[in-house]
């Protein structure tokens, strides 16, 4: 069981300490400077772009595709709920076994989590065109995910399985920052230079349409 | 060749673009020549894969050693071909699968990075090349010589001195230290000379000092679009040149999109340099006259319906989505929008230099369909627009879809209801 533990927490500093290094390099590589005279504010865009930019309606590739979007929420809280469960399953296993609800409770939504991952999978290998742009890591890394939502649900319920669960964490650790599951930190500088780019330009904060 | 792979020179945002796309697919509804054609090809993840992949292949140590793990490819014959094709003949680099992307990955910004790596591999389209070409031989994109575009501007201006039955009406041609330095699209010269003397009629009622150049007016930038910086910047620098020779103090960039967006937003980067002067375009200074009151307009004097065309880099990637209404809605008495409108309007489909490019001639009016159904749908009789550009692909949309609208700019529908006050 310690072995299985080990093996996961150096999976976890390997992840950990791979992400902090690309971050590194992405601050780094650092901003060009931009000699254009602003006509809008980079701050009220960079604002704009982590909040009003998210909204659903704001986003084809949300209202146009609700149960992907939903399957995409549900599938994402999950995977952000599931470190903090197996940080806590590596250093203080106890504790999630406290109370018997919290546990059920998290488990439950983990599992929904899996079948909403599970759900984004089986579309992108049933639907042609987006199966036609995909490739080994775009499979790999939901595969990857998904199995370990489902795996971190049913540890959490079944003690037994807990040294299999800490392997298929500790895989899924080595693949995130190789893999696309990388956006994790890209994600959040992509909405930082994307909110730059529109705010300098007065394009965001996104203005209404209205006659007169 | 080397350097080209290496992505030297990376910067956060290029290293953060190349990395953040997860394939979702969710953007291809957000493409027009997806929509219009639904080769998978055309979803924008597709594209942005193309150069990410490239990246990935000879900067990364996972595409060195697991290339077909991470999706990592080598530069051959046939990749090249497949970026030709996709990133020139198959993306206007309109962005607006960007504001719709679940991530907020920068694929048109990505899909130009593209561009310059093969420009830098000297596989820009032929057709494309000769326009920037013309631009940097001649100081204008369609290679008019001098002495017949000083020819053109006389006409104009005696047409101007009738319509105003004003004989001290001008249009002037290189004088110094003129408030305004005026450009043009080499288009309006050429086939459009109306559209100057339109222009000249609102500076005229709003009794601006302004000048054109005979030599360097063009407003356009091709090296935008080719993907060659350096040309980019010799044609900029040509521009900027002229404003400080002939001493003025404010450059308008006239009605075209691209060259708004390349002189505005990407010219003192391509030359490094703040610039001396300031820019603004023909719209954002027209609005500014209605403002203060230095123009009078009857809006009953444009009694069709009029629609507006957003133009990409005017609007999405431009911010002037309210400028434009303002500007349009005082100057017209029946104002109706696409569906959608503002920054989520689609592309004509002539952007990202496809006008240029004759081989992709049927794939641009095909992907105009969509711009076609909007415009149907609007039931507008009249089309403005404040992009040559545009005005050109609406034009070609009008006659194949048989639309039967007028496709006018935005200083032709101002000067249709302009009142000229007579002192």
């Amino acid at each position: 069981m310690d072995i299985f533990r080990l093996l996961a927490a150096a999976a976890f500093i390997f992840c950990l300490s791979s992400l902090v290094y690309q971050m590194t390099k992405l601050l780094i590589a650092g901003n060009k400077r931009d000699f254009s005279k602003p006509s809008g504010s980079e701050k009220d865009g960079i604002v704009y772009s982590f909040t009003g930019a998210m909204s659903p309606f704001e986003k084809e590739s949300a209202y146009l595709h609700l149960p992907t979007y939903i399957a995409g929420l549900l599938f994402h809280f999950g995977v952000f709920l599931s470190f903090p469960v197996l940080l806590l399953m590596i250093i203080f296993p106890k504790i999630l076994f406290i109370s018997q609800y919290l546990t059920a409770s998290i488990s439950l939504f983990l599992l929904i989590s899996s079948f909403s991952g599970l759900f984004i999978l089986v579309k992108r290998i049933v639907k042609r065109d987006i199966r036609a742009i995909s490739g080994a890591d775009d499979y790999i890394s939901n595969g990857l995910t998904t199995f370990s939502l489902l795996m971190s649900s049913i540890a959490l319920l079944t003690e037994t399985l807990v040294p299999l669960y800490f392997v298929v964490y500790s895989v899924l650790l080595v693949w995130v920052p190789i893999g696309k599951t990388r956006h994790l930190i890209y994600f959040f500088f992509a909405r930082y230079h994307l909110g730059r780019f529109y705010g300098r330009r007065n394009s965001w904060p996104q203005k209404k349409v209205s006659n007169g | 060749m080397d350097s080209i792979l290496k992505f030297k020179d990376i910067d956060s945002k290029l290293l953060t673009h190349l990395n953040a796309c997860v394939k979702c697919g969710l953007c291809a509804d957000s493409c027009m020549f997806y929509k219009k054609f639904s080769d998978p090809d055309y979803i924008p993840a597709s594209k942005v894969a193309l150069v990410s992949s490239i990246y990935r292949r000879y900067n990364t140590l996972s595409g060195r050693l697991i290339p077909s793990l991470v999706g990592a490819e080598k530069m051959s014959q046939e990749m090249a071909e497949r970026m030709v094709d996709l990133l020139f003949g198959a993306c206007t680099m309109c962005g607006r699968c960007v504001k719709h992307c679940s991530i907020g990955v920068d694929i048109a910004f990505v899909v130009r990075k593209g561009r310059e790596m093969l420009a830098e591999m000297g596989l820009v389209p032929s057709t494309l090349q000769s326009t920037v070409d013309a631009a940097v031989n001649t100081g204008n994109n369609m290679g008019i010589p001098e002495d017949e575009f000083v020819g053109t501007i006389s006409w104009m201006e005696e047409e101007l001195r009738d319509e105003l039955n004003d004989q001290n009406a001008s249009i002037p041609l290189n004088q110094k230290g003129k408030r305004v330095f005026y450009t043009l699209n080499p288009r309006e010269p050429k086939f459009f000379p109306l559209s100057i003397s339109a222009m000249a009629k609102i500076f005229y009622a709003a009794g601006e000092s302004w000048t054109l150049s005979s030599k360097y007016y063009d407003v356009t930038n091709y090296g935008f679009f080719n993907g060659n910086k350096r040309e980019a910047a010799l044609i900029a620098k040509n521009l900027h040149d002229e404003v400080i020779g002939l001493n003025s103090a404010l450059l308008v960039l006239g009605e075209c999109g691209h060259g708004s967006r390349a002189n505005r937003w990407e010219a003192p980067n391509y030359l490094c340099k703040e610039y001396e002067f300031d820019m603004t375009t023909a719209v954002e200074l027209t609005s500014s006259y209605i403002r203060e009151g230095k123009i009078k307009l009857d809006p009953t004097l444009n009694k069709e319906a009029v629609t507006i065309h957003d133009p990409c880099n005017l609007v999405r990637n431009g911010g002037l989505l309210q400028e434009i209404r303002f500007v349009v809605n005082s100057s017209a008495q029946n104002v109706t929008e696409m569906t959608p409108c503002g920054n989520d309007n689609y592309c004509c489909g002539g952007g990202g230099g496809l006008l240029a490019m004759s081989e992709y001639n049927d794939r641009r009016v095909g992907a105009g369909e969509i711009k076609a159904d909007q415009i149907r749908k609007s039931g507008a009789k009249v089309v403005v627009t404040p992009c040559h550009n545009c005005v050109d692909q609406l034009t070609q949309l009008n006659h194949t879809y048989k639309l039967g609208v007028k496709i006018k700019t935005i200083a032709e529908l101002v000067a249709d209801a302009i009142i000229i006050e007579k002192t």
